[in-house]
């Protein structure tokens, strides 16, 4: 195993619920993010997948220093973040960049692509101007867009030539981590593949490593070496990509693989439709979170939080009955249960 | 019309729809699949658009020769449309119970005790839990997939015979989506409805459709039985989109991918509107519109390529 570039141990973030405007009581508070741990590694890519309202964007957005965890840390190359110097942050920032879902919002229409791609490098590096429009135009020739078209706005490109400009701003520092959220979703079918591909050939040129947010299985699998299922704030099962997929041992990870849908019509399917919707995290479920949706739940499952627990190298799971051998993708022994 | 010019969204489409039966209708964003379903219940917003020619048969009636005043007898009660974000098809200042009683009372003409009767009954329907006590709430009380399955139950309200489905899962979860794609295929078992189904997502089609449709540029290029879809795409577009698309299934290295974009709809190529993305264009394909070629009863390609 490659070496950790980024450890999050037992990250929380809980936003206060308020009442009343002049004297504001907090009166309960939603834990978007509870005790969530993971390691990134130094050229991988980890997957964080969950249905919305999970907490995988709000994990985002505490590695990106957007949101500060409740409790918990985030150590980079060994180092706590709460205990950097403000140089040390500043080249923390370089080094940690992010391409959103949308390229329609997260580009700014008033300015050229040359300039937004430009941007970091302005604020963070001493460069002169022929060096910075030196470094524009090999970023542009890495994503696969031409170098002449630094001179337009982003109303004059495509959604996936949007993409490639987030991509080339992402790039511009050279980091060692981007966090994609939802780098494809927005896309159309067509420029999806175009886009992954770019992603891959990116990360095996530059050693670079991804912490992917995503809610399409598929796209998980194509891109990741780790994945981590997310349900209510939790992080409820990790393991390998390979191996989540092939023995997915924690109940929701397996309804969410089963509710995936296949890629052929005679492609063979366990079906498991979860009954009722993710409950509130402002009040979630006692003991197991899922207990309420799962159909092998006994008593125990809604008195006792389940601990995540190693049950094979690097597949650790969160459910009280992970030990028993489980149906894998494809295999219709996991019974149906109905709503 | 726009200051490009006309931009023909929709061009030479022509399919059927069967008793039973769901058509999957597949594209990428702008490639006309909506119009398409706005056309057939002649909402294509005007003056920006317009129906300039080709007929819709609804048994054997033109559609598009019917007054305005026939054409709200035929929307709702024989055929309904499932719009494609719960959020904006529902109306924020009306009560769940209002919205799916309306249409019922303009069509069955029902009032009063009855009225609210059959309204809790077609909540019921699409598994609204105690539909007789939510009558009264509104859209924000609802969560994502119960506003879709309300926007479901307005739709099957009046027991159409054709429903369209313009994305109806795309802002949905996947495991919501499973429920909501499982729902309406029982009723369609227990009804005979035929369904129009619009998606972008081939997993859906794989999962409910009967027949589908392939679109591009404002053009069907092939449309085929979904086992034949699958098994044997003729048309190189939808090949490569088959092959660009990552599944649970196996494990691959590097996705077949499509390069280039899709056209802008004014200005269209003289020829297909695929050619210039598509490995096997000859000089001929940059020239002329491809004929549609039938390889077997139920399966058309519009390629020179398969002739």
């Amino acid at each position: 195993m490659t070496d950790a570039l980024l450890e999050a141990h037992s990250l929380k973030k809980h936003f206060p619920v308020t009442r009343g405007l002049i004297r504001a009581r907090t009166v309960n508070s939603i834990k978007a993010v509870d005790e969530v741990s993971f390691i990134v590694h130094e050229g991988k890519t980890l997957s964080l997948v969950g249905e919305s309202g999970c907490g995988k964007t709000t994990t985002a957005k505490m590695i990106l220093l957007l949101e500060r965890p409740t409790t918990g840390s985030i150590h980079f190359r060994g180092k706590d973040l709460q205990h950097l110097s403000p140089a040390e942050m500043k080249e923390y920032r370089a080094s940690v960049q992010a391409v959103f879902q949308d390229p329609w919002s997260s580009l700014n229409p008033r300015m050229r692509v040359g300039s937004i791609i430009a941007e970091p490098l302005v604020v963070n590096r001493a460069l002169t101007r022929p060096a910075i429009r030196e470094r524009v135009r090999e970023l542009l020739l890495q994503v696969g867009l031409r170098p002449e078209q630094a001179e337009l706005y982003p109303h004059e490109f495509s959604g996936g030539q949007r993409q490639r400009i987030a991509i080339a701003r992402a790039l511009s520092l050279k980091p060692a981590l981007i966090v994609l959220d939802e780098p494809v979703s927005a896309l159309d079918v067509s420029v999806r593949a175009q886009i992954m591909n770019l992603l891959k050939d990116l990360q095996q040129q530059y050693g670079l490593s991804y912490v992917l947010i995503a809610h399409n299985l598929a796209t998980v699998r194509y891109m990741s070496h780790r994945v981590g299922v997310m349900y209510l704030g939790k992080i409820v099962e990790t393991a390998e990509a390979t191996e989540l997929f092939y023995h997915p041992r924690h109940p929701y990870t397996r309804a969410l693989i089963s509710a995936a849908l296949r890629s052929r019509p005679d492609a063979q399917q366990e079906e498991i439709v979860l009954p009722g919707e993710v409950p509130s995290p402002l009040n979630p479920p006692s003991g197991c979170s899922f207990h309420p949706r799962c159909s092998d739940a006994l008593p125990r499952c809604s008195q006792a939080t389940p601990v995540s627990r190693e049950h094979e190298r690097g597949h650790w799971v969160a459910c009280h009955f992970a030990e028993k051998p489980t149906a894998s993708i494809g295999s219709a022994s996991y019974a149906e249960e109905r709503p | 019309m726009s200051r490009w010019g006309t931009a023909k969204a929709v061009e030479g489409v022509s399919f059927s729809v069967y008793p039973g039966e769901t058509l999957g209708l597949v594209g990428e964003s702008g490639c006309g699949k909506s119009v398409t379903c706005l056309s057939i219940l002649r909402l294509v917003p005007q003056p920006a658009g317009k129906i300039v020619g080709g007929r819709i048969l609804w048994e054997g009636e033109d559609l598009l020769s019917k007054s305005e005043v026939e054409m709200r007898r035929i929307r709702g009660r024989c055929i309904s449309m499932i719009l494609q974000d719960p959020m904006t098809s529902l109306n924020p200042v009306f009560s769940i119970g209002d919205q799916v009683a309306e249409g019922i009372a303009i069509h069955q003409r029902l009032k009063g005790k009855t009225l609210w009767q059959k309204t809790a009954e077609v909540l019921g329907q699409v598994r609204i839990p105690s539909p007789q006590g939510r009558l009264h709430d509104y859209p924000h009380q609802f969560s994502g997939g119960m506003r879709q399955r309300v926007v479901g139950a307005i739709s099957i309200a009046c027991e159409p015979r054709l429903l369209i489905a313009d994305e109806p899962t795309t802002s949905l979860d996947v495991t919501i989506q499973l429920q909501y794609l499982t729902l309406l295929k029982e009723i369609q078992k227990r009804s005979g409805l035929a369904m129009i189904f619009v998606t972008h997502d081939f997993g859906i089609v794989a999962k409910i459709c009967d027949r589908v449709a392939v679109m591009y540029a404002g053009k069907i290029v092939e449309i085929a039985r979904v086992q034949d879809l699958f098994d044997r795409p003729a048309h190189p577009y939808t090949q490569a989109l088959l092959n660009s698309i990552p599944n649970l299934e196996d494990q691959v290295d590097r996705l077949y991918s499509i390069e280039g974009q899709p056209p802008a709809l004014h200005g269209l190529p003289l020829g297909c509107a695929f050619a210039p993305r598509c490995s096997y264009a000859t000089s001929r394909c940059n020239q002329e519109y491809p004929a549609e070629v039938f390889l077997g009863a139920d399966h058309m390609a519009r390629c020179w390529g398969v002739c």
